[in-house]
This record gives structure tokens, C-alpha cells and sequence, in this order.
């Protein structure tokens, strides 16, 4: 169960569902970008967590629906306490654990939105169930930086 | 994301502009590979770029393992801060040839020009 926000806390609550169509990458973006930098984060961490909330969303286009752009994408994104956290949810191919786990190579082309998801994020879940496959992307706030006790 | 080639007699500098990310990675990876196919020096000037994911930073690994294939000189140069941050993300910085200026990559084709000669 979520744990609501203060309300002398700023918080947001979002859903926007979307095609699996390259062209809503820089929407999204704009909006991750907007809403960490209102959040605290400086430019260059915020640039971090954009990109990491993009790789998530690229992989469910590139793996979850093969490039497809008709799949269905729920983006949605809240403020917790001490966190932001984003979740992606598609109805597509589920991930494949190898990849999940695999370490990247120096000169291998490919792998890298799992490896900066992991690097960038605090906490990364992956998890299928009737609705779909999700992964929940959790950064702490600023300020936050010690993991709350107890899951998020 | 827009994309450019300015060409000399064995050089070819590619100036990126905008986003890089999967929309315009397919497109990027073709421009590449065909400036690799006609020139032994091939430079990609990144000063314009405002942000590049991993789809594009995945095309960059493709062109340079292309370019050692055809043993061609391929130069990274121009990199901002946060396209600086992304390449350290992914820890391939030192896979690639970087250098600040285009002064400094026509140099380093120049001089691999001259050793090929």
C-alpha cells in the first residue's frame, strides 16, 4: 500500500497511456526532464533520470513489441515520501531474464538501458502479472539519499 | 534529430544536431555506414547535441566496430557535458577516439592519412 504524500510535500500523480511509437520518446522526456528538475534535481542528475525512464520505455518498443508501434504503453508516475516512482507497464513479450541479468560486453552494441536503469535508479522491479509487464523505476528525492526502511 | 556530411577528398565530418534517441537511430546508423564505405577519416561532430540514449550511443559502437573492419579513422569530437555524462553511463568512453575540437579530429585524420600514404 502507498503511503501518501505529506501534503506540505510537493507530489504529483500521473497516467498517460500511449502507443509504442518512437515519436512520443521526446514527449515524455520533456516531461520527465520538467518534473525532476521541479523536484530538486540538478541538471545533470535529472538528465540521469530521464534517460533511465527512457530505456525502460525504448525497451518495451524494441523488445516488448518488437518495434511494433500499436502496442499499448501505461506510463504512470508518483511521488512517494521519499521517492519518485515511475512504472511502465505493456501487454507485449514479457523480458527475458537473461537479458535482465546479462553483463554487457565493452563492444557489444546493445544491453545498455538495463545497465543504466540499474546504475541511475535506486531500485528497478521487474514483475508480470495479469494486467501486463511492469517494471518500477524508484529514485529517492533529493535529500533522501539513505533508503527508507522497509520497501518503498 | 537532424543530420548532416560535409565532404572533402578523404574526410567526411557529420554534424548531429538535436536529440539522438530510437526514432532517428536506424537513419544515423545508415549515414555512418555509408560516410565509413567512402572515406578513411569519418568524424562525427557532437557539439549540437542536446541528449542521445543508449539507442544512439549503440550506433556509435556499431560505426566503430565497422570502422575497424574497414580499418577507417573514426573521431568523436565536440562532446558537451551531457552527452559527456551519457557516454560515462555506459563506461564506453574509452572504447572511442575523442578529442575536443575539429581542428583536433582533421589532425588526427590527417596524420592517419599520411600514414596510409
Amino acid at each position: 500500500m502507498t503511503e501518501p504524500v505529506p501534503a506540505s510535500e510537493p507530489f504529483i500523480e500521473a497516467k498517460i497511456v500511449i502507443s509504442s511509437d518512437v515519436r512520443f520518446l521526446a514527449a515524455i522526456r520533456h516531461t520527465i526532464g520538467n518534473l525532476t528538475a521541479v523536484l530538486g534535481w540538478n541538471d545533470s542528475e535529472s538528465q540521469a533520470i530521464t534517460l533511465a525512464v527512457e530505456e525502460a520505455l525504448t525497451n518495451k518498443i524494441r523488445h516488448a513489441y518488437k518495434n511494433r508501434p500499436v502496442g499499448r504503453i501505461q506510463f504512470e508516475f508518483r511521488t512517494e515520501p521519499h521517492a519518485l516512482v515511475f512504472q511502465l507497464t505493456d501487454q507485449g513479450e514479457p523480458p527475458d531474464p537473461a537479458r535482465i541479468c546479462a553483463r554487457r560486453d565493452t563492444l557489444q552494441a546493445g544491453g545498455f538501458g538495463t545497465q543504466i536503469m540499474k546504475d541511475v535508479m535506486d531500485k528497478v522491479v521487474y514483475r508480470t502479472t495479469e494486467e501486463g509487464n511492469h517494471v518500477i523505476l524508484t529514485k529517492y528525492l533529493p535529500g533522501n539519499r539513505h533508503a527508507p526502511d522497509g520497501p518503498l | 534529430m537532424n543530420m548532416s556530411v560535409r565532404k572533402s577528398e578523404n574526410t567526411r565530418i557529420v554534424d548531429l544536431t538535436g536529440d539522438v534517441d530510437l526514432s532517428g537511430a536506424p537513419q544515423l546508423r545508415k549515414l555512418l555506414f555509408e560516410a565509413l564505405k567512402e572515406s578513411p577519416n569519418v568524424l562525427i561532430n557532437l557539439t549540437a547535441i542536446r541528449y542521445i540514449d543508449s539507442s544512439g550511443i549503440a550506433v556509435m559502437i556499431e560505426a566503430l566496430r565497422e570502422s575497424q573492419r574497414l580499418k577507417r579513422r573514426f573521431v568523436l569530437f565536440g562532446m558537451n557535458p551531457r552527452v559527456h555524462d551519457v557516454f560515462k553511463l555506459t563506461h564506453v568512453m574509452q572504447i572511442f577516439q575523442v578529442v575536443d575540437t575539429e581542428e583536433q579530429a582533421l589532425a588526427t585524420g590527417n596524420s592517419h592519412a599520411g600514414r596510409e600514404g
